[in-house]
């Protein structure tokens, strides 16, 4: 076909375009993945026995605004990700924030009088902490990698990156119900460690499951 | 920024909002800075195919302009996207070569247009009858052969018309350059 008739071909019947196709594919998604991923701590897992009780712990918040904090930059590195030339900077450089909360939490638990140090790192979960992390994150990891197709990454690694350090954050949030631990080291340490391989396993997928 | 930035939003913007007119002038605004970014970093054969495969990208992909964002660089993320895939498809290289926006744009028609601004001022100087001979044998590529029949004067005549008009353009500039510089 020549290049005219291919332009005339596609500027043929123009219809406007909704805006906000992006943010709602996303939010979407989100949701989706969300649901899915507490379906399975759920059945899989379970809701800690003192779920009532923990709600108004320090140790639960810690845990829900840290892991809430990184979903939330990570979406929206997502969805610059899903934009051929979008900038990445500001949600690059605001997930710097919560990490830098968490390693200060830790350091002050820490260093308190008297503080287990062994413990508060150690916790009585550390060995299944990263890996049940990475399983509650994969519906979250196949949502957005789903929304991620319908968009345009130029950048897949990256954009692969991005959804697996969303589906993680995500897992982590939910995990939070499900997981008894609540100091700042121990969260600072396996919960960021079940992020991070999440967000690898993401990266290493996007090369191949986002070309399009 | 890069020169056709306001324009290819605009047309972007109204092409989004349903209008198939601006659509296809940015359209074929595209296909020019395509096909010179594409036929300098692939065969030919390959480059025109690169320029469709973009051109759809672009259809489809329509929904993922930001309007927050250059336009510029959206265009230029998909083209450069492409490349790679075509890289990657046949093989050829594992590195792709490292550009930026302002290559795909860098053909840049405004100073284009304002060289031909120039030059046609220039030839403002020169009485009308030999402009014509200048233009015609210079810019237009009519022949001297061509020229003499027209003008009812020998080959010859035409030549040292056309190469003395030349000359006296060339020392206009000089001498302008010159007072230029005593300013």
């Amino acid at each position: 076909m020549r290049t005219d008739d291919l332009i005339a071909h596609l500027s043929e019947d123009m219809q406007p375009v909704r805006t906000g196709m992006v943010a709602r594919t996303l939010l979407g998604a989100a949701a989706l993945g969300v649901a899915g991923s507490a379906l399975l701590m759920l059945v899989a897992l379970g809701l800690r026995h003192d779920f009532t009780a923990s709600m108004s712990s320090f140790g639960m918040w810690t845990k829900l605004v840290y892991t809430f904090a990184i979903a939330a930059f990570a979406f929206w590195l997502v969805e610059r990700a899903g934009r051929p030339g979008a900038d990445m900077r500001r949600p690059f450089l605001l997930l710097g924030l919560p990490v830098l909360a968490i390693a200060l939490l830790s350091a002050l638990q820490m260093s308190a009088p008297g503080a287990d140090s062994h413990g508060l790192v150690m916790g009585h979960s550390s060995r299944v902490c990263a890996p049940l992390v990475i399983l509650t994150a994969l519906p979250s990891l196949v949502a957005a990698f789903w929304a991620l197709r319908r968009l345009a990454p130029t950048r897949l690694t990256l954009a692969g990156a991005g959804a697996g350090l969303f589906a993680g954050a995500v897992g982590a949030f939910v995990y939070s119900f499900h997981c008894m631990e609540g100091a700042a080291p121990f969260i600072a340490i396996w919960y960021t460690l079940g992020i991070a391989l999440t967000t690898a396993i993401g990266a290493f997928l996007g090369r191949h499951l986002l070309r399009w | 920024m890069i020169a056709q930035e306001a324009q290819y939003r605009d047309w972007m913007l109204a092409a989004l909002a349903g209008d198939g007119a601006a659509y296809r002038m940015l359209l074929q605004g595209l296909t020019r800075h395509l096909r010179s970014y594409y036929a300098r970093r692939l065969d030919s054969a390959a480059a025109e195919d690169a320029v469709q495969e973009t051109l759809i990208a672009i259809h489809t992909k329509r929904a993922t302009y930001d309007p927050a964002q250059p336009f510029t660089a959206w265009v230029y993320g998909i083209a450069r996207y492409k490349l790679i895939d075509e890289y990657r498809r046949h093989k050829r290289r594992a590195t792709v070569p490292l550009d930026e926006a302002a290559d795909l744009f860098g053909h840049d028609e405004a100073a284009e247009a304002v060289a031909r601004r120039d030059v046609n001022k220039l030839l403002e100087k020169l009485p009308p009858a030999k402009r014509r001979l200048v233009k015609d044998i210079k810019l237009d590529g009519v022949s001297v052969a061509e020229a003499a029949k027209r003008t009812g004067l020998s080959e010859s005549a035409v030549k040292v018309t056309v190469h003395r008009a030349i000359k006296s353009l060339a020392e206009g500039l000089g001498k302008g350059q010159e007072g230029r510089d005593a300013d």
